[in-house]
């Protein structure tokens, strides 16, 4: 694995308005995260801790207004280095009261239309995505290897129709669909979801992006279907060494994919580190969210002793309504008198407590 | 290695999905309604030709009054002659002249500004949506005839005027149907996928919503808009409103036929009726045949 790094998010802040309310979502707040070349980075974290936002702003996907507000996502490869967000600011006016923002003015056409040309080398040759809800993200109208030998047109060297056409099946064969000429002439209707996540993932890496970004590549399928598809992604890694960004709620997945784990919990990553220091670790050095999160996972003591599970009491933060203190304050079961009132008041800063293992919680500063 | 032979291999069995096999796939009966339709069509279009090019068996404005209400076949008459002793079937022909490049008209009208509004509204959404939807409403909630009558009134009885309005009273159908359609698509996060995957803002409109997702909807819409061209002006004829005589339109035809119907000269005012009843049958089959062979409703 080299050292180059691929996509570096500094930063990243995206809020929605909710009309409605009158206060902002916010449902990325200063998230910052790093991907290396050939590396798989799996994002941890509930519904709602904004993992799927990061990935839309970093594919330019968040046109809601106002969207992503600022940050740099810089991406670098075949040496292309950009930043995603460059000049965007100008279409984005903030007020800040106390250092957050509290209002802003966007111009959205034009950030739109900048957005467009920042992207339009990049998205599907450069970053691909596959999304939850395989079957719906396909045209429902059109045959899958038609679809997929448009991607490969769009985003390869390969224009010639017939050579598209070789080139998708190959995929539909990379991709472990059965009978891939049978399949080929198949509407999505007519394939179950897991063959449709399958045909998702030959779309994406037709193109063999730099960056695949994966949101919830197994939600949505069958427990057995999930698996077949996870191994898929693992053989492919194996083979591809693509550099992933892997996005879901199911440990499972994560702890089997990723070389590296970001947790991450209202809008901000809370611990990152390496899959062995944070899914399996001994010494239990652990934010306390991922410890939590840890405990729900049944294991075999569980159904031997009869113990019940451990769910984490309370509701994910409201994005809309964020304390000044720790995002995860309120649920926190290993608050002590030495940090309570850190704990309340202050936000910790990401702290590294063993190298390359960043932990943001109060329990890891010594007074 | 063992890989590219497999890959060489499969290459040389896939076959082209051409249009053939939807073709086979189609129920008989489909086959049946499109081949009938297709038959009306061609002899619409044949009909028009003809007309244009003045080859008709007698002169349609030509009067004869020594034979006034000829029964069919009588002196060459192969239609029989009508009040003014006029050849029926060359006034048949003529009389699709009425319809053909008025009716186009009406459904371009409709299939254009109803596509633009409907693509306007579904894929920008907000405000733009909300305007649409409300003049699509207003025009919608006009009574059509009205609406052609005060036209008429206010212009003249000019069947252009007239298709114009049938037009644009169409687009608020066409409208929703493709706004329909692309709520269909987002709610789905297709649009989403394909942005993700790169294409274009207007490839994923052009092609795979209207082109692959729009397609039956404008053929039916196209065929359906014929039948109801010829209708509407029939109604208009009727009223004394549509094509004026001595210019021969199917409506015109059937409505100064009706007075001799009770004289037991039926053929007056009938065979433009039936040429009427096929015809819109013919429109209305196919669009229906090609809509579930397009679909693949029946076969799937």
């Amino acid at each position: 694995m080299s050292e180059t790094i691929i996509l570096r998010i500094e930063n990243l802040h995206t809020f929605f308005y909710a009309r409605s309310k009158q206060a902002f979502v916010r449902a990325v707040e200063g998230v910052d995260l790093e991907i290396m070349q050939g590396e798989t980075l799996g994002v941890l974290g509930e519904s709602g801790s904004g993992k799927t936002i990061t990935a839309l702003s970093v594919m330019g996907l968040v046109s809601t207004e106002p969207g992503v507000i600022s940050g740099k996502i810089e991406f670098s490869s075949k040496g292309l280095q950009q930043n995603l967000l460059q000049d965007l600011d100008q279409y984005v006016q903030h007020q800040r009261k106390n250092g957050r923002i509290m209002a802003v003015q966007k111009d959205c056409g034009g950030w739109q239309r900048k957005t467009e040309r920042l992207m339009g080398d990049i998205r599907g040759k450069e970053i691909a995505m596959i999304f939850q809800n395989p079957q719906s993200s396909l045209n429902p109208f059109v045959t899958v290897g038609k679809q997929i030998t448009e991607a490969v047109q769009l985003n390869t060297e390969i224009k010639n129709s017939r050579e598209a056409q070789q080139r998708a099946l190959h995929w539909l064969e990379r991709v472990k669909i059965d009978s891939p000429r049978l399949r080929y002439h198949n509407h999505p209707y007519g394939l179950s979801g897991g063959m449709c996540q399958r045909v998702m993932i030959a779309m994406a890496l037709a193109a063999e992006p730099s960056l695949l970004i994966a949101d919830e590549p197994t939600t949505g399928l069958d427990a057995t279907i999930q698996a077949k598809v996870v191994e898929l992604l693992m053989e492919l890694k194996a083979v591809l060494n693509t550099t992933t960004m892997l996005i879901s709620h199911d440990m499972e997945v994560i702890g089997r994919l990723s070389d590296r784990v970001a947790v991450m919990y209202g809008g901000r990553v809370m611990e990152s580190g390496s899959v062995q220091e944070i899914l399996r670790s001994k010494d239990g050095s652990n934010h306390p969210y991922t410890t939590a999160l840890l405990g729900c996972i049944p294991e075999e003591k569980h159904i031997k002793d009869k113990i019940t599970l451990q769910a984490i009491e309370g509701d994910v933060i409201d994005t809309m309504n964020i304390p000044g203190g720790c995002r995860f304050y309120p649920r926190c079961n290993q608050k002590n008198d030495r940090i309570n009132q850190s704990c309340k008041e202050h936000e910790p800063a990401l702290k590294e407590i063993s190298p390359g293992h960043w932990v943001r919680c109060w329990l890891y500063y010594d007074e | 290695m063992t890989g590219m032979k497999q890959y060489a291999q499969a290459s040389l069995m896939v076959t082209d999905p051409s249009s053939r096999s939807m073709w086979k796939q189609a129920a008989a009966i489909d086959l049946l309604y499109v081949g009938y339709g297709l038959f009306i069509v061609s002899l619409v279009v044949l009909s028009y030709i003809l007309g244009s090019l003045n080859f008709l068996p007698h002169n349609p404005q030509e009067m004869d009054l020594s034979l006034l209400m000829a029964p069919p076949g009588v002196a060459g008459h192969l239609l029989g002659t009508d009040f003014m002793g006029r050849d029926i079937l060359s006034r048949l022909i003529v009389g699709i002249q009425a319809y053909f490049v008025p009716g186009l008209l009406a459904i371009a009208i409709a299939i254009t500004l109803g596509t633009v509004f409907g693509v306007l509204a579904g894929y920008r959404g907000g405000g733009v949506e909300t305007a649409v939807l409300y003049l699509g409403n207003l025009v919608d909630s006009f009574p059509r005839l009205v609406l052609i009558l005060l036209v008429i009134a206010a212009f003249k009885p000019d069947i252009y005027y007239i298709m114009i309005i049938v037009g644009l009273t169409n687009v608020p159908n066409v409208l929703s149907q493709v706004k329909g359609k692309i709520n269909f698509l987002k709610q789905k996060n297709f649009i989403e996928a394909a942005v993700a995957l790169g294409l274009k803002n207007r490839v994923i409109i052009f092609k795979h919503i209207l082109w692959y997702n729009c397609r039956s909807l404008f053929i039916i819409q196209a065929t359906l808009g014929m039948a109801e061209v010829i209708l509407i002006e029939t109604s208009l004829s009727y009223l004394g409103f549509g094509v004026q005589e001595p210019i021969p339109s199917w409506g015109n035809m059937v409505q100064s036929g009706a007075n001799y119907l009770l004289q037991g000269k039926f053929w007056l005012s009938t065979t433009p009726a039936l040429a009427i009843l096929f015809t819109i049958l013919g429109f209305h089959l196919l669009g229906d045949g090609l809509n579930n062979i397009l679909e693949g409703r029946r076969s799937t």
